[in-house]
């Protein structure tokens, strides 16, 4: 049996499945102040239905990382750049206390071209010590190709300043993008002690009730991984809400299939993607707090518009404002709400079908339209803001720039097949926008705990991308920070998958990772280095992975 | 509004001429590899578009391909150029403010006429880019600027006869590099005389040469002819490493120029230093045209002591600078007294080489001279092919300004050469006025027309 819990912004939601068999579903209140409260009651009811059944693993997905970034409650943390020739490193503005930057650089291929200055180490270690601040990041440009200047400053600073915790930027991330990495970093580094107290407390909590079964953790990209591995990149389980839910609707609608996963909530309607099956990464990487990071999240968009949105009248036409002012006004609210409109238009039996009308007479009065026209009208903006928004959600996936030629050959034109709605208002809206789009409606059973049961299936995902220089003979993995010389001769681009693929095995051994896929590889290139119209060594590069998505699906699809 | 630049990069990692030539899949690896590192994409002032393929009926507002479009590109070549017409639309929408097409494969060496590759070109992607300009946005006045270390002879073939266009190329002099010509000489054609400008610079020319011709000639020569839009054919092969070239120059120099020359449209050349040139001149080139400081790019080994100019250098540039100056100045009584204006046709032959293919291509061309417009030119070119096969092919050039008889007398001659072929295996037409381009196989009496 797999438990999913989903400590969402204002629900926890819980369920025990068996195969395709939903046991137990649970949905009570989140209390931010007490988060492991929240989680208790969500998770009692479903042990208690288990009875003693053994349990084969528990997932979670919760807002910790999301709030701890929004309030700031993240520990300081000093930068110490490499930033080598390029862009005037004054360009980008970390907002940290403290910010040196060192000289000495590494280009493309790893190859040192400036040394480190130990004069300036020398002062940057005592500047460190006299600021009091005690994480450091310390971040090269192409660390991720050489890291000898990150080791030799991050050795140096810790045997001058005992109890100083450092983090170094090839640990976090190999991919290309520096100030991303920089940020993904310094995020790392300032979430990861909150990050395990909290988790030390829900292992406690699990280990007072008996439950042995492991405890995995949702990330951004709907994969899911061992706590013990999330722990070194917390930051890689933010946005976890969104990605919980797209990987329920991922279970509950038919497979391979093209959908827009539709959460209409209070005060935003929140939107993602599901090409062919496959939930849509933001190309950029997550976006936190403006800034650009390397966390692989899905390609989300959160619409100012939502059921509880409020209602006016300006200059003579309506407009739909981007906040609430308290409930809709049929469930005694102060304000006209879409919620009244779709009460009025017989969408709902939500709230008091004479406070709706009410709320429609004062919109209507200033419009000089009738009741019934002014909820069509408000109906009518909605849907066209929404379908709106998906469509240059497509359109922006379309234009998302590609560098072969079989990408631009492969990107057609694509549109939904199914708008799926999960949200309280959905019933009502996705029949609506569904028409607008000429779509198929889905609203899945099970829809209100889509969260918990995304959570609850999603796949482990381990992904290993392999860049090998055999001229240099070296390579480097952009998700665990391992640099070495390549340890077999690499005649082939298959050697080197087959190589690729034994390290993904090897390595989903040591991280406990149970599974019966086999791995795939996501792409494989390999680039002649011709020096003097001579091939001189080889660049390859080769991802793989663990078949991703959710373990078991409800082919039939919704209703 | 804060400033945009508009980039499309295509590095087309899955093309090659051939696997260890240097227009291959590696050489904008390292260029990719610094630009994603330095976060470029990411900047307020980038704007990143994506390519899309460019229609056969574009390349036919350029060129004559023989025996046709297909059998001169690769798909690859019609997203290099499709990729310029994208940036091309962006900045006429005022999307961007300027920008930069890094694609390949280049174009600059690809003539009106193409039996081949040569010079690694196979289609003109600059000038396939201001046709479409021409045709959609009705832009009249065009200025090239060629800052690659070859010749631009395949622009300069494009745009000889066309008044409208001002074509400035400097390079390293031909009679030391492919592809042998653009001597001061080479001015344009009876109806376009002085609109072609070729500055060619001796070897080991620096920043300081460079950059002395840009201030004292092409400036000022722009700011006189105050072109509609002003496109940068932006070789970057005048490095000081480059392995096919000699010259001296860095990439702080071409970010400089293009401070100063401020292109509304630049487009990727040559450039075969892929790993001690590329990844910091494109860094250059890409922040200097979105307003970025650009003073931290430097190539590892950058002295600037290394790029001063030499007092012998410095006398010819300057006698080089004053004898364009003239040639300009003067250009229309030279062009009245250089040709026979009371005839009808000024005739002229050559052989061009297509280094990469071994094609060997003989030309007469005759230009319709003609007192109100640019008129017209008719090429006769025979291909000889390495197989020993030979295509002869007669191409009418109609210019876009041309005067309704000249117009007419065009389409006739297309009409009578169909009806008498005299031993040609292909006629073409390329009727700008109309925006109808018009390709006769004579031995399938068929007619292709875009």
């Amino acid at each position: 049996m797999l438990i999913g819990l989903d400590v969402g912004g204002t629900y926890t939601d819980a369920v025990l499945l068996e195969g395709r068999e939903i046991i137990k579903k649970v949905k009570t209140p989140t209390d931010y102040e007490k988060l492991l409260n929240s989680l208790l009651a969500a998770l009692d009811p479903l042990l208690e239905e288990a009875k003693g059944r053994a349990i084969e693993r528990i997932v979670l997905s919760t807002t910790l990382i999301t709030n701890l970034i929004a309030t700031r409650r993240i520990e300081p943390v000093a930068l110490v750049l490499i930033p080598g020739p390029g862009l005037n490193p004054d360009t980008f503005d970390y907002q940290v206390p403290l910010t040196i930057s060192l000289s000495g650089a590494i280009d493309y291929r790893g190859r040192e071209i400036e040394p480190l200055n130990e004069q300036e180490l020398k002062e940057c270690m005592e500047k460190i010590k006299d600021s009091g601040v005690r994480r450091i990041a310390v971040v090269g440009k192409f660390s991720q190709r050489n890291n000898k200047h990150e080791q030799k400053v991050a050795t140096y600073l810790q045997e001058h300043i005992p109890d100083l915790e450092v983090i170094m930027g090839h640990q976090v991330t190999g991919r290309l993008n520096y100030p991303r990495r920089v940020y993904t970093t310094l995020l790392t580094l300032a979430t990861q002690r909150r990050f395990r107290e909290f988790y030390s407390e829900v292992q406690e909590l699990l280990h007072r009730r008996g439950i042995k079964a492991p405890l995995y953790i949702l990330k951004a990209d709907g994969g899911t991984l061992p706590l013990e591995q999330s722990a070194a990149k917390p930051v890689e389980t933010i946005f976890s809400g969104p990605a919980a839910s797209t990987m329920g609707v991922l279970a509950l609608t038919p497979r391979k299939q093209t959908s827009v996963v539709i959460d209409i909530g209070g005060t935003t309607t929140d939107l993602a993607l599901i090409l062919t099956g496959t939930p849509l990464l933001a190309s950029k990487g997550a976006r936190i707090d403006d800034q650009l990071t390397h966390v692989r999240a899905f390609a989300t968009k959160s619409v100012a518009v939502g059921g509880d949105s409020c209602l006016r009248v300006r200059n003579g036409s309506l407009e739909i404002l981007p906040y609430r002012e308290g409930p809709a006004y049929c469930l005694g609210g102060p304000q006209p709400t879409p919620t009244d409109a779709m009460r009025v238009a017989g969408l709902t039996d939500i709230g008091d079908k004479d406070k709706a009308i009410d709320a429609m007479k004062i919109l209507g009065k200033d419009l000089g339209l009738s009741v019934n026209r002014t909820a069509e009208l408000t109906l009518k903006m909605m849907v066209r803001r929404i379908t709106a928004e998906i469509n240059s959600m497509f359109l922006a996936w379309e234009q998302e720039p590609a560098y072969r030629i079989w990408e631009l050959r492969q990107k057609r034109k694509v549109r939904p097949q199914n708008l799926v709605g999960i949200g309280a208002a959905s019933p009502a809206l996705i029949p609506l926008l569904s028409k607008e789009m000429d779509c198929r409606p889905v609203i899945p059973q099970h829809a209100e705990v889509a969260n918990a049961i995304g959570a609850a299936l999603a796949r482990v995902n381990l992904r290993l991308t392999f860049h090998f220089d055999t001229e240099r003979n070296f390579y480097f993995i952009e998700e665990n920070g391992v640099q070495e010389r390549i340890p077999e001769p690499l005649h082939s681009l298959q050697d080197a998958e087959k190589f690729a693929l034994g390290r993904l095995k090897e390595e989903g051994k040591k991280l406990g990772i149970i599974t019966d896929d086999e791995p795939e590889i996501i792409y494989s290139e390999l680039f002649n280095m011709v020096r003097g119209w001579r091939t001189t060594g080889r660049l390859i590069d080769v991802c793989v992975q663990f078949p991703t998505g959710v373990l078991v699906e409800w082919e039939e699809g919704g209703n | 509004m804060s400033r945009k630049t508009g980039l499309v990069f295509f590095p087309a990692f899955d093309w090659a001429i051939t696997p260890t030539h240097p227009e291959r899949e590696e050489r904008l690896l390292y260029t990719r590899d610094q630009l994603f590192e330095e976060g470029v994409m990411d900047l307020p002032e980038i704007v990143e578009y994506k390519p899309r393929n460019a229609d056969y009926k574009d390349i036919a507002r350029v060129h004559f391909c023989v025996p046709d479009i297909s059998a001169q590109i690769t798909e690859a070549h019609l997203i290099a150029a499709g990729g310029t017409l994208v940036l091309a639309d962006a900045f006429m929408n005022k999307e961007i403010d300027n920008g930069f097409a890094l694609v390949r494969p280049p174009g600059h060496h690809s003539m009106r006429v193409v039996h081949g590759n040569r010079g690694f070109c196979n289609i003109h992607n600059e000038a396939i880019m201001i046709e479409y300009l021409r045709k959609n946005y009705g832009l009249q006045k065009i200025a090239i600027v060629d800052t690659d270390v070859h010749h631009g002879d395949g622009t300069q073939d494009i745009y000889y006869h066309d008044p409208d266009v001002l074509f400035i190329s400097f390079h390293q002099d031909g009679r030391t590099l492919y592809p042998g010509s653009g001597f001061c000489n080479e001015l344009g054609g009876p109806t376009a005389y002085g609109t072609t400008i070729n500055i060619p610079l001796l070897p080991n020319t620096t920043d300081e040469g460079i950059h002395y011709v840009l201030d004292q000639l092409v400036l000022p020569l722009l700011e006189e002819f105050q072109p509609d839009i002003i496109i940068n054919s932006a070789g970057q092969d005048n490095h000081y490493t480059d392995p096919l070239a000699n010259m001296r120059f860095t990439a702080r120099g071409y970010a400089r120029l293009n401070e100063k020359l401020k292109p509304d449209l630049a487009v990727l050349e040559g450039g075969y230093a892929i790993e001690s040139a590329l990844p910091y001149v494109n860094m250059g080139i890409i922040l200097a045209m979105a307003g970025i400081d650009y003073s931290w790019v430097r190539e590892p080994d950058y002295r600037p002591e290394n790029f001063r100019e030499t007092p012998e250098h410095m006398a010819y540039l300057k006698g080089l600078v004053e004898h364009l100056q003239d040639a300009w100045h003067n250009r229309e009584e030279m062009a009245a007294a250089g040709f026979p204006w009371d005839e009808e046709f000024f005739e002229s032959s050559r052989m061009i080489y297509y280094d990469t293919d071994n094609i060997r291509e003989q030309q007469q061309e005759k230009i319709r001279l003609c007192k109100r417009c640019p008129g017209y030119q008719v090429i006769r070119s025979r291909g000889l092919y390495p197989s020993g096969r030979i295509r002869t092919i007669q191409a009418i050039v109609l210019h876009r300004r041309a005067c309704p008889s000249c117009q007419e007398e065009a389409r006739e001659l297309y009409r009578e050469r169909i009806a008498d072929p005299e031993g040609l295996d292909i006629i073409y037409l390329q009727d700008k006025p109309q925006d109808r381009y018009h390709q006769f196989t004579v031995s399938g009496e068929s007619e292709l027309q875009y």
